[in-house]
């Protein structure tokens, strides 16, 4: 798994490189590069001109997108001999005189950009058109950016702004005590459409030695080690090749009894991918050094490749302390199961199989490291800054207090960056080198090396009886979870307690195990198995409306969990439970849908075309936080005696919008208009702890510790200034000024003592949602809130290809209250695209797709119209009754889209991907008069 | 690695001599879209890398007595610019513009695409049905190919050492003549095809007068389906000749299994595409 050359770089410093002339941005630049050296190596490394991303540096992603002589083409596709000469134009070319042209103003104001990494590119595959066809049509505006991936928007907001470009204007920032509730812009946003954003790979020190991993061919195999002294002496510029017996502590893990992932591989390899060396040297040096001159000796071992071979009885051991390959399992049980089957009225039995998805996010893992004394400090793209920490510290047997951890923007996540990637082994090596080294996986790497989403086979029966009310569930959910634990012990913990789905079922008993296999580590990714377990639940509700000849919203809205219902685990629901009321708003268009469904499939029929249509439906229910753990969150809202109002905010915003939501909701809740706070965001020497940017949790969780510590400084206002509760506040530099009724007080903050920060007052909020552990039978109250939503799709299949096209999706997501409407559709929208994936094309496996074109992810051609319908149910625990909508998004939609295609062709699939050669296979074996 | 040198010469005969003194480690290098791929991946590693993009008779569109000469480096961005062309050849076109996605046109070129001779190249199969005639020049002096014969199997062509594609030569057509291109892939854009099947036709009167049929990513290399052909000639198109020239495409199909399609599948699909593409390009002729 040698990553790719940098050979061409390299032959330049030796043949002593020509000059390439050429254009940028207008003005004229003469960079020293052999005429093979790829642009985008040139713009970044060169130029310092780093608003061009690199994403996957074979010409699958466009997140390098550049103008070459006008046209729009790869940087790290285009060699500087064919440069000479033109013109370039990048991301920093968009803005005259600082100001921002208006498409990047329209993809401000439609909340185009969530992490940003794919924006500089979206901007120039946009500007590429807009120059040619300042108002372009839809069709248009998707086939200019359909070279350009995004895995976090679902495209939508940025086909808005593109159309919306030539008469977008600016858009105002709330003013005071309005700022909730408000299409407020990313308080990020402006460094994301500017490209001046410095994601993990953009703000590497130049001394920087560079860090490369040697990763297993094999999926199992035992290795030693020969002479690498010898090698190391043989190639000058490499320091040092670390191995397993350098790591301090070499184990790490999510959990904190569980830290069985080596740093480096000790003597065996439990997947393909897996580290085993560290090169550390000269970027040249160590991307050079083929893997093949290495003295690694293998062994190859037979592998265990799915759940059934490591099952199976005396099969051998992935890890040799964990019988039975079992990681864990976990169960809910309610009622007398047997007994409702015994006596329903319909029994539907259900298989899903789902593969392994991997989360392709366009940024991958970077960071670097450096020793600051007897502190390291570690610049990395993630999602969890103090478990980094905290493992960081594990690994090196340091004291958690010496590790520093900065995230830099993150350029996507979805889950797969709440494991360890880079950290370690950048700080590992920083550490004994007393020098920065940074390391940055390629794109094969990144896919072969990190987590993926859990592969499931999921048996599911459900029963309902007279009354069309579900009686019974039995669901029985295995998990491959990889080689390593990582979040294996969470996704076997949370399907059993949302097994049933957004339900009311009195009998219940539900199941879920993960077994350890030679696979790539399965970890979190958006939803932590509900996904999975939603593909059964709602081919059961499909199958079981059509046995009782009823309906299909119908029967869900008649059984859908409601305020004062009893969930399987024992738990009343209290308050917000909007799932009818989600499904109220679908149904005048669901019956619409179902008339021009039956029509056009009429006239398909009579007309002997191979078209038909369907609609679907999907629900789903989302516990927000951790299951049954404690997940505390800090915020601190600071004064500075200079009238700087700061917010000290844990959390990661990996593109969700964390920064800005935060702010809002410290705004209103201080009293102070959001324009006039400024964000520290991440740094662990300088935030309090948030926990993790994972399970929905940062709007309800550290959204309600923003609102608690914004109220929390507005008191120590009003005391100070002897003001009632109602008191206005005015901040005009230094000078804070409390108005209450005909009292007008002025505080000079620079009178005032401050603390090191330079804050003279500062709030503080924590909230931990209330939760208690789950007993032998899975009762208690797992999550203090949830989510609820449904969606409907409308397919049309080609019956003849068994090609499928999603053309509509709505969606109604019961969010508590919408913090940010324009964030919270994005959030759904791009769920949608990702469910659309896992339903339609995605699946890796390794060795095969450890690229972006043999790993397929939606395009913007792939994507329907998307119609979101926002229901607030408020929740009384969260901030202004908000809840979480980070991962619903994507749960209703593959049932949905699977729902539909059943619809369409009176094949129901429950294996996903459905890629057209598998829906083909299946209308052949259906019985009936199928082509 | 070695040190790789570079070229970027103004004329066939320089670009010729240099890899003749190459070696045999030369290589062309027109958009790069494959060959700087392969290189990265330590797939190829040439001696010396030839740029054609330079020379004037590779990145020209000419019209020649009706027909035309497509430069064989000419992206395809710019083939998608031209009017006339995409009128005469709509199939033609519109395989060269579903290579990649508008970045990887602003480079890729049929040459390149070619000469990659990857069996599911989109061009070929269009290619091949429009009859074009490859201009080959090499050590030996220049050479007319028809786009068929140059395929010898994945990743193989019947170039000779030195030789490179010059350009394509589409033919002159009578009036009624008119072609087309479908591929089948999983996603809307940028993908590789499952199957490709290019059909290029001339209908008199209603009357099928002259057909050729292209199909790629059903063996080893794009074939040039004669027996199709056959079933569509003298035919008025109608279901019985449209369902034996599916029927030869099935049988002509030698297609592997692997992730994107089984070989059930692609040879269905071969014979669907078949229909459709047909059908478009009988549209396009102007059937009524
Ligand atoms: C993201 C992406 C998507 C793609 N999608 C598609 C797709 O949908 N369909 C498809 O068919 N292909 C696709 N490709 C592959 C590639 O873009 C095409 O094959 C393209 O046409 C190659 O043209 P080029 O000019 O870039 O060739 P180059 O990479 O420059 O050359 C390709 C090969 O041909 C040789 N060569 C080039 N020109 C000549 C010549 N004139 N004479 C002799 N030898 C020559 C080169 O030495 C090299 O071996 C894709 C590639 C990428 C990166
Ligand atoms: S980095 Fe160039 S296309 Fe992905
Ligand atoms: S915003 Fe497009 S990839 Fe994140």
């Amino acid at each position: 798994m040698t990553p790719p050359d940098a050979g061409a770089r390299q032959n330049a410093a030796i043949d002593g490189d020509a000059a390439v002339r050429f254009i940028v941005n207008g003005r004229p630049a003469a960079v020293a590069a052999s005429p093979l050296t790829r642009l985008a190596q040139v713009l970044r490394d060169d130029l310092g001109l780093t608003g061009t991303k690199i994403g996957c540096d074979a010409g699958d992603c466009g997140a390098c997108t550049v103008l070459l002589d006008g046209r729009q083409v790869c940087a790290c596709l285009t060699p500087m001999g064919q440069v000479e000469g033109r013109s370039v134009e990048t991301v920093e070319g968009l803005r005259q005189d600082g100001t921002l042209s208006k498409l990047q103003q329209a993809f401000l104001a439609h909340g185009a950009a969530q992490c940003g990494i794919c924006t500089p590119g979206m901007l120039m595959s946009a500007s590429d058109l807009l120059r040619r066809t300042a108002r372009p049509s839809r069709a248009e505006v998707l086939d200019a950016i359909g070279g350009t991936l995004c895995r976090c928007t679902g495209y939508q907001k940025i086909i808005d702004a593109v159309l919306a470009a030539a008469t977008s204007a600016g858009v105002d920032s709330p003013p005071v005590g309005q700022a909730v509730g408000a299409r407020a812009i990313r308080v990020d946003g402006i460094a994301k459409v500017a490209g001046t954003e410095s994601y993990g790979a953009d703000a590497i020190p130049h001394d920087a030695l560079w860090l490369r991993v040697v990763r297993s061919p094999h999926a199992h195999a035992r290795f030693a080690l020969g002479d690498l002294e010898a090698v190391r002496r043989a190639h000058p510029g490499l320091e040092q090749i670390l191995t397993a017996r350098d790591v301090p502590f070499n184990g790490f893990g999510i959990y904190p009894d569980i830290k069985d992932q080596p740093v480096l591989a000790d003597g065996i390899v439990r997947y393909r991918g897996e580290a085993v060396l560290a090169l550390v040297g000269t970027r040249e040096v160590v991307m050079r050094l083929a893997d093949e001159v290495l003295p690694i000796v293998w062994t190859m071992l037979p592998p265990i490749t799915g759940v059934d071979e490591a099952r199976a009885p005396g099969a051998a051991l992935v890890q040799d302390d964990r019988p039975g390959n079992l990681l864990m399992e976990g169960g809910v049980r309610c009622g007398d199961v047997e007994a409702a089957l015994a006596n329903a009225e319909a029994v539907a039995e259900i298989a899903v199989e789902t593969p392994f998805v991997e989360h392709a996010y366009i940024e991958p893992e970077a960071g670097w490291a450096r020793r600051v004394g007897d502190r390291l400090e570690i610049h990395v793209t993630t999602q969890t800054p103090y478990m980094d920490r905290d493992e960081v510290a594990s690994v090196m047997r340091l004291k958690p207090q010496q590790v520093r951890i900065v995230p830099t923007a993150c350029g996507g996540g979805f889950g797969g960056k709440l494991d360890l990637s880079v950290q370690p082994l950048v700080a590992l090596a920083a550490w004994r080198l007393g020098r920065p080294v940074a390391c940055i996986y390629t794109r094969p790497e990144s896919m072969a090396a990190t987590t993926k989403r859990h592969p499931a086979r999921i048996q599911a029966r459900f029963a309902a009886t007279v009354g069309e009310r579900l009686t019974a569930c039995d669901v029985d959910a295995v998990f491959d979870t990889g080689a390593y634990a990582s979040w294996g012990p969470t996704v076997a913990n949370r399907v059993p307690v949302h097994a049933m789905g957004p339900y009311r079922v009195p009998n219940m008993r539900s199941r879920g195990a993960a077994y350890f296999t030679h696979n790539p580590p399965s970890g979190a990714f958006r939803g932590f198995g509900v996904p999975q377990a939603a593909i059964a639940h709602e081919a059961a509700m499909d199958a079981l409306a059509e046995q009782l000849g009823v309906d299909r919203l119908e029967f869900r809205h008649r059984n859908a969990l409601r305020v004062g219902d009893r969930t399987a685990t024992g738990q009343v629901l209290h308050h917000s439970a909007g799932l009818a009321a989600c499904l109220e708003a679908l149904r005048p268009r669901w019956r619409d849908s179902l008339r021009h469904v039956a029509a056009f499939n009429a006239q398909a029929r009579k007309a002997a075309t191979h078209r038909r249509r369907g609609i679907g439906i999907g629900c789903m229910w989302y516990g927000i936080g951790n299951t049954s753990m404690s997940n505390p969150s800090t915020m601190r809202v600071g004064l500075g005696r200079d009238g700087t109002l700061t917010l000290y905010n844990g959390a990661v915003d990996i593109g969700q919008g964390s920064n800005t939501i935060m702010i809002q909701i410290a705004a209103d809740a201080l009293g102070l208009p959001m324009a006039q706070f400024r964000l520290v965001a991440g740094d662990t020497d300088r935030t309090a702890d948030a926990g993790k940017t994972s399970a929905s949790r940062q709007t309800f969780v550290s959204g309600k510790a923003a609102e608690l510590a914004g109220a929390d400084l507005r008191r120590q206002i009003l005391r100070l200034a002897n003001a009632g509760t109602n008191a206005a506040l005015a901040l005009d530099a230094a000078v804070l000024t409390v108005s209450d009724g005909e009292t007008v007080r002025r505080i000079d903050l620079a009178a005032l003592a401050a603390d090191p920060d330079g804050n003279v007052l500062v709030g503080k909020g924590t909230f931990d949602p209330p939760t208690t552990p789950l007993d032998a039978d899975g009762q208690g109250v797992p999550y203090a809130t949830y989510a609820f939503a449904a969606q409907t799709a409308e397919v049309e299949v080609d019956l003849e290809l068994g090609t499928t096209k999603v053309l509509r999706i709505v969606a109604a997501h019961d969010v508590g209250r919408a913090i940010n409407p324009m964030q919270v559709e994005g959030q759904i929208e791009g769920g949608i695209a990702q469910g659309l994936g896992l339903a339609l094309m995605e699946e890796y496996l390794p060795g095969r797709t450890e690229n972006l074109h043999d790993y397929l992810i939606p395009t913007a051609g792939d994507m329907p119209l998307i119609e979101t319908i926002l229901i607030e149910d408020g929740e009384p625990l969260g901030p202004s009754g908000a809840k979480g909508v980070g991962e619903p998004g994507l749960v209703p939609t593959a049932p949905a889209i699977l729902g539909a295609i059943a619809h369409a062709t009176g094949v129901r699939l429950t294996r996903v991907p459905v890629l057209p050669h598998r829906l083909r296979a299946a209308l052949q074996a259906k019985p009936g008069d199928r082509p | 690695m070695n040190n790789i040198q570079y070229v970027a010469p103004q004329s066939i005969d320089e670009a010729v001599a240099a890899m003749a003194a190459a070696n045999g480690t030369g290589r062309v290098l027109a958009g790069g879209t494959d060959l700087l791929i392969q290189m990265r991946a330590g797939v190829v590693s040439p001696g010396i890398i030839v740029d054609v993009k330079k020379i004037v008779e590779m990145t020209t569109i000419d019209e020649t007595s009706g027909g035309y000469r497509i430069g064989a480096a000419v992206s395809g961005a710019v083939i998608g610019e031209h009017a006339r062309l995409k009128k005469a050849w709509p199939g033609v076109v519109e395989a060269i513009n579903l290579i990649g996605s508008k970045q990887i046109q602003g480079r890729a070129s049929a040459g390149g695409n070619l000469c990659n001779a990857s069996p599911a190249a989109d061009s070929v199969p269009a290619l091949v049905a429009a009859g074009a005639i490859v201009t080959v020049q090499g050590p030996k002096g220049r050479r007319d190919v028809p786009v068929e014969k140059i395929h010898a199997g994945p990743g193989r062509t019947t170039l000779q050492p030195g030789e490179i594609v010059v350009s394509f030569t589409l033919p002159a057509r009578p009036a009624g003549s008119s072609d087309a291109y479908l591929r089948l892939i999983p996603r809307t854009e940028m993908d590789i095809a499952v199957v490709g099947c290019g059909v290029s036709l001339t209908i008199q009167n209603g009357t099928c007068t002259a057909a050729r049929v292209g199909l790629g990513a059903v063996a080893p290399t794009v074939l040039l389906v004669e027996d199709a052909a056959k079933a569509l000639a003298g035919s008025r198109l109608d279901d019985k000749a449209l369902e034996a020239a599916a029927a030869a495409c099935r049988a002509a199909c030698k297609p592997i299994n692997d992730k994107r399609g089984t070989i059930a599948y692609r040879t269905k699909i071969a014979g669907v595409l078949l229909k459709r593409a047909a059908g478009i390009a009988a549209e396009r002729a102007g059937r009524k």
